[in-house]
């Protein structure tokens, strides 16, 4: 049975700090991470890319619109308020490059994985549910203006 | 120093040619994918190429081949940035015939050596 090891998730912590201190230019500070589904982020825009291999599963990436934009801004080097079209896009590449920088280390601790182009959905009201049994746990962080973001790691417990 | 810029995402052609215009580099195209950064180099040529791997219609690694396969372009420089960094995926990427690799996430100093070290060969 697929295990979340705590070596994974720091893992997914590590990767996602790296990919927006590098390319968002913004350092994330890590909070305890969350297991099981009790707490949901209050998320307007959710970014997922799926992998498969030695475990299955989906690494997905949570946060408002608002801050969406202020992550797009800054990834493009303009005002969050000229973001608009472009923010979809951007939360697409930030969710590749933590999945993609996630499946890179794992691979050197042997789980080869292949990942899926990465999918974004905008809007509210909404949950996101996996059909298969699976674990997950919630790693919340927080931008240095304050706002929140959250990545989960979904692992299929095949 | 002409670039083309070939990437699907419109947010990694902006944070790439960003990157270029920080480390001195101004003259930027754009394709947004493998055919389209062919035809951008029939059109109007480029000196060093900046590829994706993963793209619709043509993907990166087809990019490539078809770019070695023509004697106009062969020898022209390419660098490939991608989040593919397995040993398999570089190796797939060298063989293919890229020049250099950069991992996504990438600092405009990395870039910039990349692109020394090439011009340098």
């Amino acid at each position: 049975m697929s295990q979340i090891t705590k070596e994974m998730l720091s893992i997914l912590i590590a990767s996602t700090q790296e990919v927006f201190e590098t390319m968002v230019f913004r350092p994330l500070g890590s909070q305890t991470p969350i297991e099981g589904e009790a707490l949901r982020p209050r998320s307007n825009v959710v970014g997922t890319v799926a992998f498969a291999g030695e475990h299955c599963g989906v690494v997905a990436f949570y946060s408002t619109t608002e801050t969406a934009r202020t992550i797009a801004g800054a990834m493009l080097g303009i005002p969050a308020a000229q973001v608009n079209g472009e923010m979809p896009d951007a939360i697409g590449e930030i969710t590749n490059m933590i999945a993609g920088t996630f499946r890179t280390r794992m691979a050197a601790h042997g789980c080869p994985w292949a990942i899926s182009v990465p999918t974004v959905t905008i809007g509210s009201d909404f949950y996101t549910k996996y059909v298969s049994d699976v674990r997950r746990i919630l790693c919340p962080f927080t931008m240095s203006e304050g706002e929140e973001v959250f990545v989960e790691l979904i692992l299929t417990k095949n | 120093m002409r670039f083309l810029i070939v990437d699907d995402s419109t947010t990694m052609r902006r944070i790439i040619i960003n990157t270029l215009n920080k480390v001195g580099y101004q003259d930027c195209a754009e394709a947004s994918n493998g055919r389209e950064g062919i035809e951008r180099l029939a059109a109007a040529g480029a000196d060093m190429v900046i590829t994706d791997w993963n793209m619709p219609e043509m993907s990166g690694i087809e990019f490539i081949r078809a770019i070695r396969a023509n004697a106009t372009t062969k020898d022209l420089p390419v660098l490939m940035v991608t989040t593919n960094a397995a040993k398999d995926d570089i190796v797939e990427a060298l063989r293919a015939g890229i020049n250099s690799y950069v991992v996504k996430p990438f600092t405009p100093e990395t870039i910039k050596e990349k692109i020394e070290a090439m011009l340098a060969r």
